[in-house]
């Protein structure tokens, strides 16, 4: 059987696997410096199962953030050799799908949840929470949804105790609500996967510890998939499972005891 | 993953127009971009209503003398006139006709220069019922000051000269004036107001007679002190022709001046003169005369006949064998009401073609006239041309500088589209795609475009309404006077809010900002969503 074949069946048994909600192989990816080629992905290999949350450790420049951006649809794996590597998000390989397919993936399926909480300062904290809504659902679409996602965004908000803030805007917030709102936004459309650059990296230790707080128990409760990435140890130790790269490729940390 | 209806491209989605919003009123840039685009519509609007307005004024001023059509024979002109007048005249597209000639000749002016100008004959009567020549005289009396006149200094305002200018404003009418001299009504002439020089042009648009000067041999001047419409004459010289249209010889006539006139085009003010068409067809010999066998070379000089009248013996004369009708260059056709000078035009060429049929041979044929009977616009068409090129080089020329409004809201875009970058990136996680991105910026110029734009329409339109005014009160707050009646031969500015151009100005100046937004909504569309995120 070919390189190629068994691929293939590969690719195949992972999208039958029902429990795998994303499947990665193979995935490489450089940037360009200048004239100068930076290798970050050597060959990534790493499967999430529905419901689990992975943390993704790794020293500075380990291509963290650059696996998450390809897992969310953001960016394309390299093509090495005539083969791009394989993402697979329930059983779709992403890495055949059109440019808007992909612009639907992120608004449907993935929320994103980055450090520096990409807030757009001139909308409100409903509004902000309110755009990913709109994105997925057009001016017509948005129209038949818009009570139904202003109830949810509301909803979400007061979860995360922002119900006061309705009609602040991110500069009148403290980062830690800065964050919370960032997450209610990733979370408007219920996404299956969450991906989180970060998202204590911010903050303080408190307020990290209660934007973590808030985050575990929405997942819990709603059964989210959750794949984060971080420095910190201590929130790696709260994780399911816990995968480090190291050299571009993924080192996983043995099962934790519990 | 679902991937069913991907048409989230270009479509319009609420988050644009909430971000379009909020960009436009968060943000001192749009405002920029608004204020270029607006001032860069109300130029192009403001030149292009005074132009079009100037354009307008020339080109009704110059229909004023001429009618709507004419049937032009110049030089040695056509017989039968009054025939083809009583022709027309019958026809319901024709309101009236009158006869004309045209020609050229000397004027001696009373401080004895000489010039040359046009001279018309006209009919009076029938020349005030095809043109405006009645509004054209200019010494009548006015109840109301002209525009520019606010100490009502016109003399033609003076109750002191009613009298006065109720009798010159009759006479001109009239063409006819009491001699001062015999006390006998006799035939004049009416001259342009610009003709003489005797007529001072005033600041307020009006005029005033003034005294000149007559040079002396000696060195010396003679004041010359002239109304010329009370007691003025002036000397013409015009070449007579024979019934070939050949110059005979040059006759010298006085004509007393009954009033002027002013058409409101420099050029036939400064040039023309009106004299009763009588005069001038006996001058000319153009008028009717007997048509007589000539003498043969080998006739007997010395043959004799017996006069029928009286039975006596005389020298035998010369045999009148028939008559030459009166002739004249042009007849001046003024249309009825609702009919276009080019529906009049054909009209005309039909009834001509019938009138040279009856008198073939006698007066030109239908296909030499073909191209002889002109519209005023035929007539004027090298002073219109000349104008509309004048104003579409001025709006070609402005075009151009407003078209850096393209540049300028591109700059602008760009920057903003640059200071936007980390946006772009959030929307494009979110889920927007790049078409949608482009449409936001493109929409984001169509807004401020609109706004600009119709901010441009009202204030080009306020600027043209009331321009007089403006002017006027720059003149009197700083000196500087654009428009100086003096110089300029329209008292005030003319201005012309055209509701077609003004949408057509709209309509490019919103073109304008959407041009200038294409490229930053391209480059925002390109734009890595990676890379954007991190822009810092």
């Amino acid at each position: 059987m070919s390189t190629a074949t068994s691929a293939q069946v590969e690719t195949e048994t992972r999208a039958s696997d029902s429990s795998l909600i994303l499947s990665v192989r193979d995935v490489r990816k450089t940037y360009k410096l200048g004239r100068v080629k930076v290798p970050v992905l050597h060959g990534v290999d790493l499967d999430v199962r529905r419901g689990e949350w992975v943390t993704i450790l790794g020293a500075s420049g380990s291509g963290k953030s650059t696996l998450l951006h390809l897992m969310g649809g953001l960016d394309r794996p390299d093509k090495v050799e005539g083969r791009r590597g394989s993402l697979v998000f329930e059983g779709d390989e992403l890495t055949k799908q059109s440019k808007r397919a992909l612009d639907r993936y992120r608004a449907d399926d993935i929320g994103f949840v980055f450090q520096f909480y990409h807030l757009l300062p001139e909308l409100s904290v409903l509004q902000n929470v309110c755009v990913g809504s709109m994105i997925l659902h057009g001016r017509l679409g948005y129209m038949r949804h818009r009570a139904e996602t202003q109830k949810r965004a509301g909803e979400l908000l007061e979860r995360f105790g922002l119900g006061h803030r309705l009609k602040h805007r991110p500069a009148e917030l403290s980062g830690g609500e800065r964050q919370r709102v960032a997450i209610a936004r990733a979370l408007i459309n219920g996404p299956s996967l969450l991906l989180a650059d970060e998202p204590t990296g911010n903050l303080d230790l408190k307020t990290g510890a209660s934007i973590l707080d808030a985050m575990i128990e929405y997942r819990e409760r709603a059964g989210l998939t959750m794949v984060m990435v971080t420095h910190d140890e201590r929130i790696a130790e709260r994780a399911d499972r816990v995968i480090r790269l190291e050299d571009g490729r993924v080192v996983e940390e043995p099962p934790r005891a519990g | 993953m679902a991937d069913g209806c991907l048409w989230k491209g270009i479509d319009s989605a609420v988050y644009q127009a909430l971000l379009t919003r909020k960009y436009l009123t968060r943000k001192i840039m749009p405002m920029l971009a608004m204020v270029a685009v607006m001032l860069s519509v109300a130029t192009i609007l403001v030149t292009w209503s005074v132009m079009g307005g100037f354009l307008k004024t020339l080109i009704e001023s110059g229909r004023t003398l001429v009618g709507d059509v004419s049937v032009v024979w110049p030089n040695v002109g056509f017989g039968y006139y009054d025939e083809l007048i009583e022709d027309l005249e019958a026809d319901p597209m024709v309101a009236a006709a009158t006869p004309s000639i045209e020609t050229f000749g000397l004027i001696q002016l009373p401080d004895d220069r000489i010039e040359l100008v046009s001279i018309k004959g006209v009919e009076p009567g029938s020349y005030s019922d095809v043109t405006g020549f009645a509004d054209t005289l200019w010494w009548k009396p006015i109840e109301e000051p002209t525009p520019k006149d606010r100490k009502r200094e016109d003399l033609r305002l003076d109750d002191q000269n009613r009298a006065l200018m109720e009798q010159v404003f009759a006479n001109g009418l009239a063409m006819q004036r009491e001699s001062p001299d015999s006390g006998e009504v006799e035939p004049a002439g009416v001259l342009g107001v610009e003709v003489t020089g005797l007529n001072y042009r005033t600041k307020w648009g009006g005029y005033e007679p003034w005294s000149a000067n007559r040079a002396r041999p000696d060195g010396g001047v003679d004041r010359v002190d002239s109304f010329m419409p009370r007691d003025g004459s002036v000397g013409l010289t015009v070449l007579s022709l024979d019934s070939e249209g050949r110059p005979i010889d040059p006759k010298r006539l006085t004509m007393p001046i009954a009033n002027e006139f002013q058409s409101g085009i420099y050029e036939v003010d400064q040039r023309t003169i009106l004299v009763p068409l009588g005069v001038l067809q006996r001058n000319l010999r153009m008028d009717a005369a007997q048509r007589v066998e000539l003498v043969k070379d080998d006739e007997n000089p010395f043959a004799v006949e017996v006069d029928p009248n009286t039975g006596e013996i005389r020298p035998k004369m010369k045999e009148i064998v028939g008559e030459d009708p009166a002739r004249v260059t042009a007849v001046l056709i003024k249309a009825a009401d609702g009919v276009t000078p080019e529906k009049l035009q054909e009209r005309v060429r039909e009834i001509y073609a019938v009138f040279a049929a009856r008198h073939k041979g006698e007066v030109p044929s239908a296909f030499d006239m073909e191209r002889q009977v002109k519209t005023w616009k035929d007539l004027n068409r090298t002073m219109i041309s000349a104008v509309e090129k004048e104003t579409g080089l001025v709006l070609f020329i402005f075009g151009i500088v407003s078209f850096t409004t393209v540049f300028l809201v591109l700059a602008i875009f760009w920057s903003m589209a640059s200071e936007k970058t980390k946006d772009i990136g959030i929307l494009r996680a979110l889920g927007a795609s790049t078409g949608g991105i482009a449409w936001l910026w493109i929409r984001y110029g169509a807004a401020i475009g609109l706004v600009g734009a119709a901010l441009g329409t009202a204030v080009g339109y306020l600027i043209v309404r009331d321009i007089n005014a403006i002017h006027d009160w720059i003149g009197e707050t700083t000196g500087l006077v654009i428009w100086d009646p003096q110089q300029y031969y329209f008292i005030e500015i003319p201005s012309d809010v055209d509701p077609s151009k003004a949408l057509i100005v709209f309509v490019v100046g919103v073109l304008t900002c959407v041009l200038g937004a294409l490229l930053p909504a391209w480059h925002s569309a390109r734009m890595d969503p990676v890379k954007a995120l991190r822009f810092e």
